[in-house]
């Protein structure tokens, strides 16, 4: 064993709690950054991956097969700027009763796509199951790998037209169809629009993406181009669960890396204060300068490496189930099975990374004990030091105050730069429990929208024994009969009819509602909820993919079926999918809907589950559910707290340290204040007085910059699933809030202080200054 | 000799009286130690020490090292306990006192002179000192009156601003003095005072010794110095392996003013 691995070991040794608070804050902020990192990465690399190997088509464009011709899209294609081009397909919206899509998992407005072949220059199609459709009568179906193969081989009935059956299952990162035919089936479908894919030299930004769009329809007949759509918009929508993850992670993972500099810091600045002596004796027998420094840094690294390898492993188990959860839904979920874990660069990073952090905090203070001669070490070790803040000091010994608070007011000031150093690390633990505080409260109320509005969401349709029972009640008289249970107060039915919008590729839903309410809980960031046919509220991110405001008017079209509507309001919700209307401007464009579920609101006092028991006793066709919490608010205001459970506890820890160095480094001064008649108590208020002026100070930093930090973060994450949220989930902060708050500066350091002060008071008087 | 019987005068009126609850005449006794003994683990510092000392009196302890001589002082200051026999200071056995019933001891009767002085190096040299009377409750301004009418009467009142750093290990000392004056104990003890001093500092802190002692001032000197010892004390302890081996009274060098010039101070004190 080498001399230097011997002395770091016994420093380690001489030093177990400094040891533990390092080794925890480095295996909670490396723990944080590996899921963050982790969730980071997931939000784009496995997409842009799998996007790379289709060649996925930056833009899908659908012109109007009546204004242009195929040889004009020949020619568009080889403009400057695209790299790329297929096309032109033939492309026909089938619409199927709800009964066939949903037996095929598919929406009722299925768009199919004639073409030859999977490959080409762009969107190379993954046929993962069957064969393509190469002859007439054949259909492939666009799924994502691994989601099942059932309905291989079985006839999908066209109204109207043929019989396809299904023949292989593709899927399209870039969902340029539904489903594809071969090209001699596809006017059998009646197509009304061509398709062409386009990959662009430049496609980084949506600008650039729309710069090429218009370089290509330049030459091409005016309004011809009906409808386009961006990768980046599946691209955000496939990682907007891990981005709305990221930002709060990563917040937390850079606190704890700073918090673990400070302290690793303020550690090896109080070792190497307080070893003075102690380097002095290791230059003279014989170690190097560098030597000296290696056993300071070998000191650090111990914990540092240890805490790393487990937040490592921490990190990659967590990462799992959130990983998993992120990647699931319509949109996300087509990366589920691609998603693995945490990337090997993340694990890289992390282990090489942290302790390198942690090393270079621990390289500053300790190079002063490599330059330092050993006969200055020595001397010292047992040298007075210059005392410092004469002016205050003298200010606070002729105060009213008792000597003890006095005496302990000025601690502070005569280790300025320890002192500093454990400011910043309360401040960074207040700001921590502000930012969660808020961030809790903010989630708490998002997650509790909806909550008042219905308890029970009663599904028409069950499953009995492998088979689909239906309702034994019509629509209408369905809802009566649950208006007419006990506990009901109100009752509002639920429909949902797929159509298109005129000028976008993708479908959209539409949910129609009849009954006791219109809002259903949702909450409103702009404009008002529908009152009159031909009005709908669209959720922000319906809005925003497609650059559409309140006000907008757009056209809703099924089957022969066309309703121009005004948006009216905007509602907070993550669905990009659905619009919202009352009944009849939904049964304007599909008359045929109806109810697919009733939202109840019971009576104050009602039992859910007794109104739920009650429900399924009056029609044995129904499925009653209780209105449950949201799970990815929970999932955030679980970990977010016990992210701050552990920062907070991180920073009393640090404090702790702190107090357990000065006490040490002020043995003496102690033994002497106790030898003039110091009390242990006023020995313990001293040493916590010193603590809590740090306290409060760090208080009045650290909850503005936690405030700055939610007001900087939760619009990161609400913009991450285009959420836009109203002013009383943001404006948290209440004067009482802010109180309690103040008092967690006061808290964490208190905390910390208490058992070293404690500790302190207890030293024997004669053994400490004997040692001297 | 007549200069220093005035600055002992004024050094008497400066110092006062003791703050002890009931002043001790001159001769009685005031520290009983009985068969005091203190083991650290299988170690006996102190085997069955007994020992008086009387109001006034200078007492020296002698010995060489690790013969117990600090353990001696601790017992007596009530920085330690006895493992058994008892130490009665002032009627009260030190002893079997608590950790703030201690604390309280220390500020009345005693005042403790170290060998490496232990001021707090943040603290300016008058905050040091007027930081002893603080601790019992004395206010600000009252204490820094008394600390510098202490600094003036010990020549270092142009040094009251200095930090414990760049002071002279002589002036540090008599910064150590002052604070363990500033209480005006009953009885002062001194380890090694002049141990970490050169020798004109050193002459300087024993002519400062002596004249309080020479005004009244009880005194318990712990030295290797037998300069110190002939020169200050009037009684002599010699200790050896944790017992008393010794005592003899040492009356001849320069250790006593005659009885009259100690009646003059005295009562000067007394009235001041």
């Amino acid at each position: 064993m080498s001399a230097v691995w011997r002395a770091a070991r016994g420093a380690v040794r001489r030093r177990r709690i400094q040891t533990f608070v390092i080794g925890l804050v480095v295996l909670m902020s490396t723990g944080t950054i590996v899921v963050a990192l982790g969730l980071l990465d997931a939000a784009s690399a496995p997409f842009d991956r799998a996007f790379g190997k289709q060649r996925g088509a930056h833009a899908v464009a659908l012109f109007d097969s009546g204004r242009v011709s195929d040889s004009q899209l020949t020619r568009a294609a080889r403009q400057p700027g695209v790299e790329a081009a297929s096309g032109p397909f033939r492309r026909a919206v089938l619409e199927l009763p709800r009964k066939t899509a949903s037996s095929f998992g598919m929406d009722t407005g299925m768009a199919v796509v004639g073409r030859a072949a999977p490959g080409g220059p762009v969107d190379r199609l993954d046929l993962w199951a069957g064969r393509w459709a190469d002859r007439p009568g054949e259909i492939v179906l666009n799924r994502a790998h691994g989601w099942g193969t059932d309905e291989l081989g079985k006839q999908l009935e066209v109204p109207g037209g043929p019989s396809l059956t299904v023949v292989g299952y593709a899927f399209s990162l870039s969902r340029s169809a539904d489903a594809w035919v071969a090209p001699g089936q596809i006017t059998g479908l009646r197509p009304t629009t061509t398709q062409m894919l386009f990959r662009f030299n430049d496609s980084s930004t949506a600008s650039w993406i729309r710069a090429g769009l218009s370089a290509v329809t330049e030459e091409l007949p005016s309004d011809s181009l009906t409808a386009s759509q961006s990768y980046l918009t599946i691209k955000r929508q496939i990682g907007s669960s891990a981005n709305a993850y990221a930002p709060y992670l990563m917040t937390f993972g850079v606190l704890g890396i700073v918090v673990a500099v400070l302290i690793v810091a303020n550690v090896v600045g109080g070792a190497v204060i307080s070893g003075f002596r102690h380097i002095g004796i290791l230059k003279a027998i014989g170690f190097t300068p560098g030597q000296v420094l290696a056993i300071y840094l070998t000191m650090v690294s111990v914990p540092a490496v240890v805490g790393c390898v487990l937040g490592t492993v921490a990190g990659n188990l967590l990462a799992r189930p959130l990983l998993e959860f992120a990647f699931t839904g319509p949109d996300a979920g087509v990366m589920h099975s691609s998603v693995g874990g945490v990337p090997t660069w993340v694990n890289a990073v992390a282990l090489l990374g942290l302790p390198s952090v942690v090393v270079l905090a621990a390289f500053f203070p300790a190079s002063r004990a490599h330059r330092m001669s050993a006969a200055r070490a020595i001397s010292a070790g047992s040298a007075q030091r210059a005392g410092r803040a004469l002016r205050i000091q003298r200010r606070l010994a002729s105060s009213r105050l008792p000597r003890s608070v006095s005496l302990g007011l000025g601690l502070p000031f005569a280790r300025p730069g320890r002192s500093a150093l454990t400011l910043a690390a309360v401040v960074l633990g207040v700001t921590t429990v502000t930012f969660a505080t808020g961030l809790a409260t903010t989630m708490h109320r998002f997650g509790s929208v909806g909550e008042d509005a219905y308890q029970v969401v009663v599904y028409a349709g069950t499953f009995k024994d492998g088979r689909e029972v239906d309702p034994e009640h019509s629509d209408r008289d369905l809802q009566s009969l649950l208006r007419s249970l006990p506990g009901a107060s109100e009752v509002t039915a639920r429909g949902y009819a797929h159509v298109r919008v005129a000028g976008y590729p993708q479908g959209v839903g539409v949910e129609g509602r009849r009954g006791d309410r219109t809002d259903l809980g949702d909450v409103l960031v702009e404009g008002r909820w529908m009152r009159d046919a031909g009005e709908i509220v669209a959720p922000t991110p319906f809005l925003r993919e497609r650059d559409l405001k309140v006000g907008d008017r757009i056209l809703l079209e099924k089957g022969g079926h066309r309703e121009r509507v005004t948006v009216v309001g905007e509602a907070m919700a993550g669905n990009s999918r659905t619009v919202y209307s009352n009944w009849s401007t939904m049964i304007a464009v599909s008359p045929e809907e109806e109810a697919i579920a009733y939202h109840v609101r019971l009576a104050d006092g009602a039992d859910t589950a007794a109104y739920m028991a009650a429900a399924r006793a009056a029609d044995a066709g129904i499925s009653p559910t209780a209105n449950g919490p949201n799970a990815i608010t929970q999932t955030i205001v679980g970990s977010a707290s016990v992210l701050t459970l552990m920062l907070a506890a991180v920073a009393s820890l640090g404090v702790f340290n702190t107090v357990v160095l000065n006490t040490r480094e002020r043995r003496r001064d102690l033994g002497m204040l106790k030898s003039i008649g110091m009390t242990p108590r006023q020995v313990t208020v001293m040493m916590v007085s010193s603590m809590a002026a740090l306290g409060l100070a760090g208080s009045l930093l650290g909850i503005p910059l936690g405030i700055l930090g939610h007001h900087l973060i939760v619009p990161e994450m609400t913009d991450a699933v285009d959420l836009a949220l109203p002013a009383y989930m943001t404006d948290v902060w209440q004067p009482s809030a802010l109180t309690a708050l103040a008092f967690a500066g006061l808290t964490i350091t208190s905390v910390g202080a208490l058992v070293p002060s404690r500790r302190a008071a207890r030293l024997t008087i004669a053994e400490v200054l004997h040692n001297e | 000799m007549s200069g220093r019987v005035r600055r002992s005068t004024v050094l008497c009126m400066v110092i006062g009286e003791s703050t002890g609850q009931t002043e001790p005449a001159a001769g009685q006794v005031v520290v009983r130690l009985e068969d005091v003994r203190k083991e650290y683990g299988e170690t006996a510092a102190l085997d069955g020490v007994s020992l008086e000392i009387s109001a006034g009196e200078a007492v020296a302890v002698m010995g060489p090292s690790g013969c117990g001589k600090s353990t001696l002082l601790n017992m007596i200051a009530g920085l330690d306990r006895p493992t058994s026999g008892s130490v009665v200071v002032h009627g009260e056995d030190v002893g079997r006192l608590g950790e703030k019933a201690l604390a309280l001891y220390r500020r009345r009767h005693i005042g403790m002179i170290f060998q490496f002085f232990n001021l707090i190096d943040d603290l300016s040299a008058l905050d040091n000192v007027a930081l002893a009377a603080q601790l019992t409750g004395t206010p600000a301004g009252q204490a820094r009156r008394r600390a510098l009418e202490l600094f003036d009467e010990l020549g270092i009142a142009d040094r009251r601003n200095a930090y414990p750093a760049v002071l002279s290990g002589g002036e540090r000392q008599r910064v150590g003095v002052a604070r363990a004056l500033m209480n005006r104990p009953a009885l002062l003890l001194a380890d090694e005072p002049t141990g970490a001093l050169d020798s004109r500092a050193g002459e300087q802190v024993m002519d400062l010794l002596l004249d309080l002692n020479q005004i009244g001032q009880t005194l318990l000197l712990v030295t290797h110095d037998e300069r110190l010892a002939q020169r200050c004390a009037s009684r002599l302890v010699e200790l050896a392996d944790g017992r008393v081996v010794g005592e003899h009274s040492l009356d001849d060098g320069e250790h006593g003013l005659t009885e009259d010039e100690k009646n003059d101070a005295h009562s000067l004190g007394r009235t001041a």
